[in-house]
């Protein structure tokens, strides 16, 4: 039984993480399906979490996230958005930066000072 | 009910004062929605705190009749 604790848990167990509908090799929704190739592209190793596997999932991530819709990319424990701010971020350049600055430096830049 | 894209840029407009709001509709079925919004408010916010300003504006309909959007915001120039 999935929670938002072990929704955590994996996004803190594992660097980068997407959820996403279906599997890597056999996404169920375009949206899902352009995030894993946006994340093929980054060329970094993401573990992923289909959200069919359990019904639980969904709302246990939507809880925990407070984002509505999936995929959800997580890199640093931290939610870093769905398919159209991962494609505009690889295309200009963010993600690469953020996934390439390493798990050392997973403070978000100035939101909150 | 089904929502219209003038429908969705007026809930939208009304939630982000000032906001500069498109919508088009990606189907024609007013399931699938494109939605750019240019606003001042986004200034000094993360896109995730901008995209969640625009969900937060469409609210239920987002999990209800809206089955995907596409969001695309800025800050105007």
């Amino acid at each position: 039984m999935w929670t938002p604790e072990n929704i955590k848990k994996t996004v803190t167990d594992n660097r980068i993480v997407l959820f996403v509908k279906g599997t890597k090799e056999q996404p169920m929704c375009g949206f899902s399906h352009r995030a894993i190739q946006v994340m093929n592209m980054v060329g970094e190793p993401f573990e992923v979490v289909n959200i069919f596997d359990d019904p639980a999932i969904r709302p246990a991530l939507i809880e925990f996230s407070n984002w509505p819709t999936t995929p959800q990319l997580f890199v640093d424990g931290e939610l870093i958005g769905g398919s159209d701010i991962v494609l505009e971020m690889y295309e200009s350049g963010e993600l690469q930066t953020k996934i390439a600055a390493g798990s050392g430096a997973d403070s978000a830049p100035g939101n909150d000072s | 009910m089904l929502l219209t894209t003038s429908e969705i840029q007026k809930l939208i407009e009304e939630s982000i004062p000032g906001a500069s709001v498109e919508v088009a509709d990606l189907t024609g079925t007013s399931d699938h929605f494109d939605i750019r919004v240019s606003s001042a408010a986004f200034a000094g916010k993360s896109r995730i705190e901008q995209h969640k300003m625009v969900q937060a504006a469409l609210g239920e309909h987002l999990t209800t009749t809206i089955h995907a959007v596409q969001i695309k915001t800025q800050v105007p120039e």
